[in-house]
């Protein structure tokens, strides 16, 4: 065996500049894979973030059936069960509760429809971004006043009713008491968000506002939750159902971002399937220009096999030391590959790389910051590495196969 | 919430991030999604668009005066909303100016139509607000009514094409008399929401009986019925229209007429948004 694996050795590098070539294209491919991978891994968490950041967390409780209507009829009771059945969940990184529900916004001869949503700033910011997407003047204050009834608007729907810091925009809606809802609210600061929709939808109040406006005493329209990453949701979905689950089974709802975002869910398997495709192409090229090495390099070595097969070499020994030959050229790609790809991506982990031009339209077109991410997972390389390496072993059985049966006698009579 | 974001725009398609705000999903699939009708051939030289402007004018006239109540039944109330308002209503000019009475913290609020515009005016906050179209299909004060229905900013009979279903039996149920039965279709333009209305006519009076409201996909969301009916003239004016949204379980909203007054002289002045500033 081990005779077998030192002649192996000595035959990969019996054609140097071959075996260069065939390993750089190893090298190449596995660089590739890795960091495509490894790109498309941040792409993604980074999406998912910046989704569940800018929306219901990673994880939402509302009242079942909330969510196919969006109307204050479905309320969360806001008593303190809930938040105390979350406090004690594992994997959770913060929590808010808020107060969802349409309004009609109007400043002079403007009006315009939008999203009004009531947050408690300082909670809020455990979860989402918001008061960190100012585009003018300020986020809504950290302490409510009962009175100054502060408002935050996406900045394209400020445009569209022309309202500048300090006007007082007319928020006219439906109470949950069906009663008519209009108040004046003082617009302080307005948001630039990546979603140009929310930009022209959505208002923001402070939530005790939002509680006086809808007649919503006691009640909220849904809790988001973020989890320590998008890999501990589910820990935290099934941890908060089981929690509520006691005193609220069948009239709250939680939800984790995949059922309420199906769309990202489905990009993101799209995008990764759109990947994997061309990867899985790259490598068996690969593996075919092993296979031609390997074919190559038993060819060239006929009279050579036919000696040693006539000297009595056992077929079963020859097919080993070629095989292990064709595993040697893969593995040796394979380590220079890995050694390189893997340090660039551990450097390259959570650097976000500005991208610009069409590419950007596309990103903010799915509500993404327009930046480039990469995360190394430790499966990431490992899972290229074995994919290769068996990709390698199954062209290799051809040549090996075709050594191991070669006739001494034609094989010797060849040059 | 849903159907006010898609209603709000078109642009709002579907995206990744927004549909946790915006939740593009679709009305509650359980509703009925087309009653059977068996119906009796109706006569073929029946004119459908005259039916339907028949039904119309016995509710409606050229210049129209309304006073009247509406009351809103709602799981979310212990007792029902009830709301005063009076209106007047210049057809041809496409005009129209609701005033509210009662409840006593919206007296005074009011709602102009000058074709195409429409403006609400909050007393309390002294604003006139622009209602943009996209609000038409809101909730009406609250009700189960829309902004449309009570400013009338599309037409069923400018805006529908016509066609007689049939005859509807009085013993099926679905309305107390024998009915001829028509289907508007909206037309490729119009700006209507209804993918379909099917109404009920009294063969005798041509009155309105029942209308039923579809959606786009052919799905049943509101039915609203007409009954009490008393001459005005030579109208037969029903006094008693309930309006049912069948997405909305344990809602309901009646509105009685107590006056009307048809074919009347209004002032122009009346639908100036200087006089709808003026509470009365």
């Amino acid at each position: 065996m081990n005779l077998e694996i030192r002649l192996a050795w000595r035959n990969v590098w019996r054609n140097p500049r071959r075996t260069a070539l065939s390993v750089a294209a190893t090298v190449f491919a596995i660089f590739l894979v890795v960091l495509s991978v490894g790109m498309a891994d941040g792409v993604h968490e980074k999406m998912i973030e910046d989704a569940v950041r800018i929306s219901s967390g990673h994880v939402a409780i509302s009242g079942a059936g909330y969510r196919d209507n969006m109307t204050l009829e479905q309320f969360v009771p806001w008593d303190g069960r809930v938040e105390a059945a979350i406090e004690g969940a594992e994997g959770l990184r913060g929590w808010a509760p808020r107060i969802t529900s349409f309004a009609l916004l109007s400043l002079d001869d403007r009006s315009q429809g939008g999203m009004i949503v009531g947050v408690d700033p300082v909670r809020e910011r455990s979860v989402t971004r918001f008061s960190e997407k100012l585009a003018e003047g300020r986020f809504l204050g950290d302490n409510w006043a009962p009175g100054e009834r502060e408002l935050v608007l996406g900045r394209k729907l400020a445009a569209k009713l022309g309202a500048r810091l300090g006007d007082e925009v007319l928020l006219y809606g439906v109470a949950y008491s069906l009663e008519t809802a209009y108040e004046l609210f003082t617009l302080v600061g307005t948001l630039a968000l990546p979603d140009p929709r929310m930009e022209k939808g959505l208002a923001i109040i402070h939530l005790a506002d939002a509680s006086d406006f809808y007649v919503y005493e006691g009640k909220i329209t849904e809790v988001a939750l973020l989890a320590t990453d998008a890999n501990h949701s589910d820990l935290l979905l099934s941890q908060v159902t089981a929690a509520l689950d006691a005193d609220f089974a069948g009239t709250l709802e939680v939800q984790g971002y995949a059922e309420m975002m199906p769309e990202l869910v489905q990009f993101i398997l799209l995008d990764d399937a759109g990947m994997y495709v061309t990867l899985v192409i790259l490598i068996v090229v690969v593996g075919f220009g092993i296979l031609n090495t390997i074919l190559m390099a038993i060819l060239e070595r006929a009279h050579e096999l036919g000696v040693v097969l006539a000297l009595g070499l056992r077929p079963a020994k020859l097919f080993r030391m070629i095989y292990l030959e064709s595993l040697m050229l893969a593995g040796v790609g394979l380590a220079i590959g890995l050694s390189l790809a893997v340090p660039l991506l551990a450097w390259l982990h959570g650097i976000e790389i500005p991208i610009s031009g069409d590419m950007s339209k596309m990103t903010e077109f799915i509500g993404m910051e327009p930046v480039m991410t990469f995360t190394l997972r430790a499966a990431n390389p490992i899972i290229s590495t074995l994919t290769i390496l068996f990709v390698a072993a199954l062209a290799a059985l051809y040549p090996a196969l075709k050594a191991s049966r070669a006739r001494p006698v034609e094989a010797l009579r060849s040059l | 919430m849903t159907g006010i974001w898609r209603r709000q725009s078109v642009c709002f398609r579907a995206g990744a991030i927004l549909v946790t705000w915006v939740a593009l999903s679709l009305p509650p699939a359980s509703v009925a999604d087309s009653l059977e009708l068996a119906l009796e051939p109706a006569p073929a030289d029946l004119d459908a668009k005259e039916l339907a402007h028949r039904s119309d004018e016995n509710m409606r006239s050229d210049q129209t005066f309304f006073r009247g109540k509406m009351t809103v039944v709602s799981p979310r109330l212990t007792r029902p909303r009830v709301i005063a308002f009076h209106s007047w209503e210049d057809r041809p000019g496409k005009k129209s100016l609701i005033r509210i009475d009662e409840p006593a913290k919206d007296k005074g609020s009011g709602f102009l139509k000058l074709h195409p515009n429409l403006w609400m005016y909050v007393p309390r906050v002294e604003r006139t607000v622009r209602i943009p179209p996209s609000m038409m299909l809101q909730s009406w004060m609250g009700s189960d009514f829309s902004n449309d229905d009570l400013m009338k900013e599309s037409s069923e009979l400018d805006d529908y094409d016509h066609r007689v279903l049939g005859i509807d039996p009085a013993s099926s149920g679905n309305v107390p008399v024998r009915a001829y039965v028509l289907e508007y279709k909206p037309h490729e333009d119009a700006a209507v929401v209804w993918g379909k209305i099917i109404a009920w006519l009294d063969v005798e009076s041509g009155a309105p009986l029942r209308q039923d409201f579809y959606d786009e996909d052919g799905t049943l969301l509101r039915v609203m019925r007409f009954s009490d009916y008393r001459m005005i003239g030579k109208r037969h004016v029903p006094h008693r229209w309930s309006m049912i949204p069948l997405e909305k379980p344990g809602h309901s909203t009646v509105i009685e007429v107590e006056e009307m007054q048809f074919d009347i002289e209004i002032d122009d002045q009346v639908f100036t948004t200087r006089n709808l500033k003026r509470r009365e």
